[in-house]
Parts: C-alpha cells; structure tokens; sequence
C-alpha cells in the first residue's frame, strides 16, 4: 500500500515572518515541519506497518529550505518516511490552497504513475512472452529502484524467492505471476494521503479536502475526504478505510473504499499493527528507504502554468491591518492615577481637567504631577483600586 | 518623468446574493448559523442583495423556515434520504451544482468540522476562492496596480481573517464568484428569531454522481455535552502555562492555580450575580498535566483554535499571550493580566497590567473582594 503523507514547512516563529505584497518569503525565514503533520506521520505510519507498502513524503516549497527538514521525517521513531518528493518551482510560490492543492495532487499522481508502470511494464514484458531471464532482469532493476515490491522481487536475506525470481526457475507458471502482479497492481490504485489537521501558518486545514477533490479530477474519480479523523483502521487487503470523525456535537464512525484522504485529529493516538500482519506487510513493502529526495519542478508534474502560484490562485491578499490600538492602560503598582474626581483647574496660566477618579495622569507637566501628588491628589493604581474599579464597576454594570 | 495609471474598473457581473450554509443539528440551526446569517445580512444589506439559507439534509420539514426567522430572505433546501448524515462528496455535488446553476455572488459557511471540510471541496469544484477563519467581512473596492493600469474591482468583500504575523489580513477573491468564506463562530450576533418574518422557500432536486455514496455511515454517537458555555459567561478567568511556576521560580502544582481560580470564580458569582466561567490557553491544554485532567480540558479553550469570545471581563492568569489566543479574547471589554514577563504580548492589550506572581496576586485578590 502507498501511503502519501502531505507535510509543509512552515515559519518557525510565528513573531518574525517576512511577507512581501502578502506573500510569505519561505526562503528568507527560518523553516519547521508543520507540528500537526507529526501527527499524520504517525498515522501514516501506522497504516504503512499494518498493510506494509511505502510511505511517501510530499511537500511543496523552496526546496533548499524544505529538504534539509525531511531528515527528521526519514529519522522519525518507528519506521518513518521512506521517499520525501519535494515540488518546488518559483512559478508555484504564492499558491493559495486552491493553488496549492493542484499542484499537489499533481505531484501525488506522478508518484502513482511512476509506481502503476512499473509494474505494467513488467506486467506486458510477461504477457508478451519476453524471455524468462529479461524479465528476471528488469525486475532487479525495478525492485532496486525500490518501485516493485518483495513479492515480486526480493533479496531480503532469509526471506522466500519472490514470484518473478520463481518464475524465472520455472516454480511458477506465467497465469500465476500474473495473478501475483495484478495484486500488486490493485494495491497501488488502494492508496491512502494522510494529512495534518491544518498548517500553523495558514490555520486554514483547505489543503486537505481541495487536494483529494483536485485529485479527483486528475483521476477521473471521485476520492473522498474525512477529516478531523480521531481513529482509523485501514486494510489493503480489503481496500476498505473505517475512521472514527468529530462533526458538531456527534461522532461519526464510517467505512470508505480506498482511495482516502484523512486529516488527523491532535488527539489521535496509533495503534499497534498485530504480529498476524506481519508476513504481509513484508511482503508489500520495498526495498528500502531512498534517502535522496527528489525535486520536481511546474514541469516536471506538467503542471498548467496559469493554475500555480499566485496566477493561480483566485484568493488575493490585501493589505495587513492592524489590530486596534493599545487601550489606555493601567499597571497595578506602577500608574499613577486621580485618587478622586478634580473639577478644573488653573495652573501657570493653562487649564487643566476636569479629571475622573482613576483617570490615568498622563500628558501633564512634571511640575503639575508634583504639585498634585504633594495635595495627595494622585495616587499609584493599587489592588484596591483595581477592584473598584473592575469589580466593583464593570461587574456591577454587566450584572443589568 | 510622471505617469498617471489609468483606472479600470471591473465588474464582476451576473452573480447574486449571499448563500449561508445553514448546519443543523437534532432538528435546530446551530447558533454559528444564526450568527453567519446576521453577518450575511449585514453584508447583503450593504449592496442591495438577498440573504438565502441553504439546507442540506433529510426530513427537514420543521427546520426549513428557520433561516428566514433569523434574518434570511430565501430558503434554497435539498431533502433526500441519501443526505440524511453529513458526506463530503453528496453534499460537495448537491451545493457545486446549486453555484453553478443559481451563480450566487458569496457563500458563507461557519468554521466547523463541517464547513472547514464541504467549504474548500466546494470552492476547488467551482474553481474560486476560500478564505477560511473569516472574523469580518466588509464591503470594498479591491484595487490591484499593475503596469498595464489600476485594475478597481468593484464591491468585493474583504474577508478579514486573523493573519499569523502580528496584524490581520483581507482576503480577497476580486475575480472569481462566489466569494466563499467560513466565518468563525463569536463574531456576528445572530438577528432575534421573528417568526412573522416571511420567505420563499424553493425545493431542488438533487443529481448525484454515481461515485458520490463511497463512504458509508456505520454509526453515530452524541459527544458528552460540555456544561462549560465559554461564550455566555460574563466574566472568564483563563489559566496558562505561567501557572506552573511561581515568581521565586519554584515549580508549583497547577491545582493550587486551579484551586485558586474556582474559588474566585464562586466568589464573583454569588457578589455580583453573574456567570463566571474558566477558560485555558492552548498551551495549557496541550501540556495533557496529568494534575488538571478532567480539570482543563479541550471545551475551555481561548483562542484561534479554540473559542472567540468577547465577555464583560477576562482575566488572564500566567497566559502570554500569543496572537493565536489574542484573537479569541480580544474583544472582552476589559482584560486583567497577570504576568511575571513583562513584555508578554498579553500586556499589549490588556487594560490592567499585573507585573508579577499570580501565586502572590491572587490570594491577595480573593481576599480583599471577600472584604467588600
């Protein structure tokens, strides 16, 4: 089973962060991976032990930036990432999440492609006869290429020969290794995307459900989207996905074939895959992690120029506002206030007040504070004060 | 050498009206709808168009004037067996083919698990814009400068959403219609539900894909209902991570905050007759301390992630402050801190600063209202 884990780097500190024209500068801040997505990654995982298969990594940004991060996908507890895909490309900075989610799905579908012909190649290298051994041959160099799995092909020390290697001993006939590479086949078109609640920069948890509606269209399927998933199990076997969602007030427990994309709940917790499952997962996993990752430019995902990046994104940003002014504020211990109400008054020729009780002394002459501290007119805004003011105040007008 | 942009102005033309999605539950609009539909209003008022509340679902008879109590001019519903629980991908085809056909000039929905989910699949099919967390939106030109002139873009709604720099954004979509946003709850008041108030209320007849029924409802559960009304309390005590340390340093146990806090809860509600609720920082939520389980828990939480809300008083114990959490209290008519850093952001908006230990303040607070 391919498992996609969709990850994205984000600003590390959300107190400096470089925009121009509302435009996040990825490259010139400080990148994390998402935190949400460790949270996908362990479902991710989980889903990969229990079917075994790959878990595939794929991310969109500046890839200088995002590529030294996906060690830490690779290095995860547990089994981690197995391939990390990074689709980077200036013409895609600026995305939206309608933008965004294209181009994802785009990247996605190539991972799929690259798999599915694997292994029809090998399939049609079979049916048209080609020579036992050429066919031997190739499955070598697929396996190596980590794009067929163990079934097929494999040289796990103590492990049985794969159907390939049998075939090509003529222990298994032609119907049989076809039977076998049709298994592998379904399996691939059974994939799960898994992915993060929602990004700490964005917060806007859109990605998700516009990249398996953009996948859609890619595949001339519909692929659903459960979100806000708290639990799941999902069998390969079957092709079945059960998840257990929040909506509203309700918890919804429903089943779905696969293809799936779930977003994962901070709550969520990973189960144990049985020892029963073992023999299989071993059997539908690859050869090992390919710990180079690969970047795909606009082109290489054949990616429509006019829907990536900002020229394709319908949302605009505009310009940032602030949000309201500091309110005239108090520090217990610190202000100085009227102790009471002072009627106007006259001092070196200027008018002064008239002042409320509490009312914070600010903007006066020093000499003036001075003169009205000595007649103990101002005190410093103490607890006190605080309640009566606050509780005494505020509270006694909300309680009409 | 001075050269005068020329102004253009674009109309986006043939869209109308503003769409609220209207979510339901045990037969009722949820609050968030009611409050959507007072913000929907507002903006449909502003350039002359209709408010019209969309409901999916089954066996909605009792339900379908509802919308139109609360402030809506129309009802548009779609009633179906086959819609009778939530399913991203028939509800994603029932409300993409009412857009497509009906062409409304904005859609709301409320930030939910719902909205957060049939929004975007929404906005991706009808290929336009989403801005999700929406806290506001008001009527204005979009003007974009570009060399070719000074492209106006008449009466676009400027979607403002918390941005996670310090500052708020506009989100625009000045060329694509509808303009879909998912509006987070606390922020509009829901018009007075007035049943005089009169409507058209118009039926459509669904045309499902046959790939639209994948996903199958096995079971569902009622979530405990929390007793813990965030929104209706007039004053809210909010603890954060600065409860675990007081000013000497020390390590101490967050029950005593807790403790402390209960007790000044109860205190202000039998002097001055009021509701007095706790609330949390995400941070403390996060920590799980094994000390506040079942203590602090996830339905008291302030913030982006959390709840907005906006009561008479807020008292911020040992919470610096994130933008996150600021944007979820904000709006209180007077905020107490209570802060050993003094430059937590809290002290940014907060009216009345306390420098210090809330392991110091608070005893001393409890003590002196006792006295009054």
């Amino acid at each position: 089973m391919i498992v996609l884990l969709l990850t994205k780097a984000v600003p590390a500190r959300t107190t400096k962060v470089i925009t121009v024209g509302g435009v996040l500068r990825r490259e010139e801040m400080d990148l994390v991976i998402n935190p949400l997505d460790f949270k996908a990654l362990q479902a991710a995982d989980y889903a990969k032990r229990f079917n075994g298969g790959k878990l595939v990594a794929v991310s969109m940004g500046p890839d200088f930036k995002v590529k030294p991060l996906f060690t830490e996908l690779y290095s995860y507890p547990i089994e981690g990432v197995d391939e990390g895909y990074i689709l980077s490309d200036r013409r895609m900075a600026g995305a939206d999440t309608w933008a965004t989610a294209y181009a994802v799905a785009l990247g996605v579908k190539k991972v799929l492609d690259i798999h599915r012909n694997a292994v029809d190649e090998l399939t049609s290298m079979v049916e048209s006869g080609e020579p036992r051994e050429k066919v031997l041959q190739r499955a070598e160099e697929l396996y190596k290429r980590n794009l067929i799995p163990n079934l097929l092909y494999t040289d796990k020390p103590g492990a049985p020969e794969a159907a390939v290697q049998r075939y090509a001993r003529g222990q298994l006939s032609r119907e049989e290794l076809l039977d076998t590479m049709k298994k592998v086949r379904v399996e691939i078109e059974r994939f799960l995307i898994v992915a993060g609640l929602k990004t700490s920069d964005g917060e806007t948890g859109s990605t998700g459900p516009q990249t398996a509606e953009a996948l859609s269209d890619l595949l001339g399927k519909r692929i659903p989207d459960i979100t806000h998933v708290s639990w799941f199990e999902v069998d390969a076997e079957t092709g079945t996905l059960i998840a257990e969602r929040k909506t509203g007030s309700y918890f919804q427990k429903v089943r779905c074939q696969l293809p799936c994309l779930i977003t994962i709940l901070p709550d969520y917790r990973p189960d144990v895959p049985p020892v029963s499952r073992r023999k299989r997962a071993r059997a539908y996993s690859y050869r090992n992690k390919l710990s180079e990752v690969v970047v795909w430019n606009a082109d290489a995902i054949g990616a429509d120029p006019s829907q990536i990046g900002l020229a394709g994104s319908p949302t605009i940003v505009g310009p940032g506002i602030d949000i309201g002014g500091i309110p005239v504020q108090k520090f217990l211990g610190v202000t100085k206030v009227f102790r009471s109400k002072v009627e106007k008054f006259e001092f070196n020729g200027k008018t002064y007040g008239p002042f409320e009780r509490f009312q914070k002394v600010e903007g006066l002459p020093e000499e003036l504070v001075r003169e009205l501290e000595s007649k103990g007119l101002i005190k410093v805004f103490d607890l006190k004060d605080l309640i009566a003011e606050v509780f005494s105040g505020v509270l006694a007008a909300a309680k009409h | 050498m001075s050269s005068q942009l020329q102004s253009i102005e674009v109309r986006i033309e043939g869209y109308r009206d503003v769409w609220v999605y209207c979510e339901h539950e045990d037969g009722q609009l949820t609050r968030a709808t009611t409050e959507v539909i007072g913000g929907a209003r507002k903006v449909a008022d502003r350039v002359g168009m209709k408010v019209v509340g969309v409901l999916i679902g089954y066996n909605l008879n009792d339900l379908l004037r509802e919308p139109i109590y609360y402030g809506a001019d129309s009802v548009i519903y779609c009633d179906d067996p086959r819609l009778k629980d939530y399913q991203v991908l028939p509800y994603t085809t029932v409300l993409s083919d009412m857009i497509v056909k009906l062409k409304p000039w904005a859609m709301l929905f409320v930030t939910s698990e719902i909205g957060k989910d049939l929004g975007p699949r929404v906005a991706y099919r009808t290929r336009t814009g989403l801005a999700a967390d929406v806290i506001d939106l008001i009527v204005e030109d979009f003007v974009m400068n570009l060399p070719t002139g000074r492209y106006v873009y008449k009466d676009c709604i400027a979607q403002v959403r918390p941005d996670f720099a310090t500052r708020i954004a506009k989100i625009f979509t000045p060329k694509h219609r509808p303009q879909i946003s998912s509006v987070r709850p606390g922020n509009f008041t829901p018009l007075p539900r007035d049943e005089k108030r009169r409507g058209d209320l118009v039926r459509w007849e669904p045309q499902f894909n046959e790939d639209d029924f994948q996903v199958e409802t096995l079971e569902t559960r009622r979530l405990p209902k929390s007793e813990i009304k965030l929104e209706e309390a007039n004053v809210v005590i909010s603890l954060g991570l600065g409860i675990l340390r007081d000013g000497a340093g020390r390590p101490r146990d967050p029950r005593e905050a807790y403790g402390m806090a209960e007790e000044l809860k109860k205190l202000l509600s039998e002097k001055f007759g009021i509701k007095v609720e706790i609330g949390s920082s995400r941070a403390l939520i996060y920590a799980q301390l094994k000390e506040l389980e079942g203590l602090i828990t996830k339905d008291r939480q302030v913030g982006q992630t959390g709840k907005t809300i906006a009561p008479d008083l807020y008292i911020a114990l040992g919470i610096s402050g994130a933008l996150q959490h600021r944007v979820g209290m904000q709006r209180s008519k007077k905020i107490v801190a209570v802060n050993l850093d003094p430059n937590a952001p809290i002290f940014q908006i907060a009216h009345y600063c306390v420098v210090g230990d809330l392991y110091d303040f608070l005893p001393k607070l409890i003590e002196e209202l006792r006295s009054i």
